[in-house]
């Protein structure tokens, strides 16, 4: 077991004069696959954030890192031209040096690079263009990225949502693995049947923790009906 | 760096004297303007790059209509106005920053943003110009967006020089930052890279870039070749790597062509205009040749 404890107490959040959280209060269990679910809207990516480091809150986080404090985040998209030439060996190039990735990538670099495109299934299209890949190859690529260096805690921020059913199993099979590794796994999802058959623990936020524990004890049916609900209907 | 520039001269004078090199090389003046275009090729064709990456094309348009006001207050304080650096560097970094700070404070798209701040330097420029013109010279303006690479002086190959150096020390350490913080901010920042003052220190390298640029090349110039030779590469790139070194030389050889054939065959288009149109041919010729040769519309290497 590698990945870390996460503690979360009290936390809020404001922005202006709009609460977007308020006191919530729940742990993620090392090495435990954690899905964060609720309405659109509802402050999940705001949660995440606030774990992340990137948005000013009260109330007290905090990760218990063992040795390896690295965290691995697949986002939803990369946001760039379809025509800009800028290949998956570049893009892994980015993430993985200081030196500019147009010069050439060091040795280092390198074997990461290998070992990240061979366990997302992408080593045969490592010269491709990103703008010519489909969406699966895309979220595959940004999983690989977050696989340079290895991490601890991976934290995934609704990657599958474009993904079709198949895009949908090869990405299971990735956050699997990284389960089975001891890793931590923080996981915005939106798919209740995926969350039941992939998630050990689950919190539900709609501006506050509405539930919070193992997936079996709080996604009940009730809970499905009524949170839920309001995400299928897309509120935000 | 004079005795540099002296020895320079003398050296390639001698050599076209002796018919060993063009005999349009005799000139002084041919020979600062060919140094600015080996050193103002491959810088803005670099940058170029990431400006297109970062789809910030009509930036440094609004920095060189901002130098307009910039040497509006030069002549205004006192400084010459032929060279009113302090001034130029001064407002046109002030605007940057001030751009750049309205853009990470507004929920408006930045092509719009930019649009805005650059329609209003060209009216403050313009109008400010031409109020203190009448003072010293009616053609500041005609300059400022033109430029003049063939009155090229020892003290604007200096500048050019020292921002070349800076972009070096500063930009390419933070090449990749600033690239991955265009791509995904969120992704950025937590690979530990501070985006926002990444992004600051882009948008004050290309504005001293485009300042040292427009006395030279012009504002107008300067544009093009920040986003012509990016653009032209673009077509027939398949790797960043190649994108970058196709873009640096196509903006180079487009300022050496562009200088040297009107010179040499006596063709009556000003050099700023040659560089552009010299550049805009390369651009028609990858376009053509993405179009014609199948490989080049392919994703594969």
């Amino acid at each position: 077991m590698q990945g870390p404890a996460i503690h979360v107490e009290n936390l809020s959040l404001q922005l202006g004069n709009s609460p977007i959280l308020s006191a919530m209060h729940f742990t993620v269990r090392a090495g435990s696959i954690h899905c964060f679910i609720g309405p659109n809207g509802g402050g999940k990516t705001s949660t995440l954030r606030c774990i992340l480091g990137q948005m000013p809150h009260t109330g007290n986080i905090r990760i218990d890192w063992r040795e390896n404090r690295t965290i691995g985040y697949v986002p939803q998209l990369i946001e760039m031209e379809k025509t800009l030439p800028l290949s998956i060996d570049n893009f892994l190039t980015i993430v993985s040096q200081n030196k500019p990735a147009f010069t050439s990538t060091r040795k280092e670099a390198k074997v990461l690079i290998d070992r990240a495109l061979e366990r997302v299934g992408l080593t045969d299209k490592r010269n491709f263009m990103i703008g010519s890949l489909s969406g699966g190859e895309r979220q595959r690529l940004l999983f690989a990225q977050a696989l340079i260096p290895s991490p601890s805690l991976i934290v995934l921020d609704e990657p599958m949502t474009s993904l079709d059913e198949g895009g949908a199993r090869v990405f299971e099979a990735l956050i699997k693995q990284q389960h089975d590794e001891g890793n931590t796994v923080l996981w915005i999802n939106h798919d209740l049947d995926q969350v039941e058959k992939m998630a050990d623990d689950i919190t539900v936020i709609d501006k506050r923790v509405i539930a919070t524990g193992a997936v079996q004890d709080t996604l009940s049916a009730d809970m499905k009906r009524g949170v839920f609900s309001k995400a299928a209907g897309g509120q935000a | 760096m004079e005795a540099f520039y002296v020895w320079l001269r003398e050296t390639i004078s001698t050599q076209a004297t002796a018919g060993v090199l063009p005999s349009v090389l005799y000139y002084e003046f041919v020979i600062n303007a060919l140094f600015c275009a080996i050193v103002i090729g491959p810088l803005l064709g670099c940058v170029g790059t990431m400006i297109v990456a970062k789809r910030m094309a009509f930036f440094s348009q609004a920095i060189g209509n901002a130098a307009l006001t910039g040497v509006a207050i030069g002549v205004l304080i006192g400084e010459s106005y032929t060279a009113p650096y302090v001034s130029m560097f001064s407002f046109c970094m002030l605007f940057g920053i001030l751009l750049n700070y309205t853009k990470a404070r507004t929920k408006m798209s930045s092509d719009a943003l930019i649009g805005v701040f650059l329609s209003i330097s060209l009216a403050v420029g313009a109008s400010m110009l031409l109020f203190v013109s009448a003072r010293v010279n009616t053609h500041i303006l005609e300059s400022i967006m033109f430029g003049s690479i063939l009155t090229v002086n020892n003290l604007d190959m200096n500048v050019l020089l020292v921002v070349t150096l800076i972009t070096l020390i500063v930009g390419l350490p933070l090449y990749n930052r600033m690239l991955l913080g265009s791509l995904n901010a969120s992704l950025a920042q937590v690979r530990g890279i501070n985006v926002q003052a990444v992004e600051y220190i882009f948008i004050i390298l290309v504005t001293i870039i485009t300042v040292a640029c427009v006395k030279i090349i012009g504002a107008v110039l300067v544009e093009a070749l920040l986003l012509i030779p990016a653009a032209a590469a673009r077509n027939i790139c398949r790797s960043l790597g190649s994108f970058v070194y196709t873009t640096m030389g196509i903006a180079t050889i487009s300022c050496i062509l562009g200088i040297l054939v009107p010179m040499q065959w006596d063709i009556p288009v000003p050099s700023g205009g040659a560089i552009v149109l010299v550049a805009a041919a390369f651009f028609i010729l990858t376009t053509i040749i993405r179009s014609v040769v199948p490989a080049f519309r392919e994703a594969k290497v």
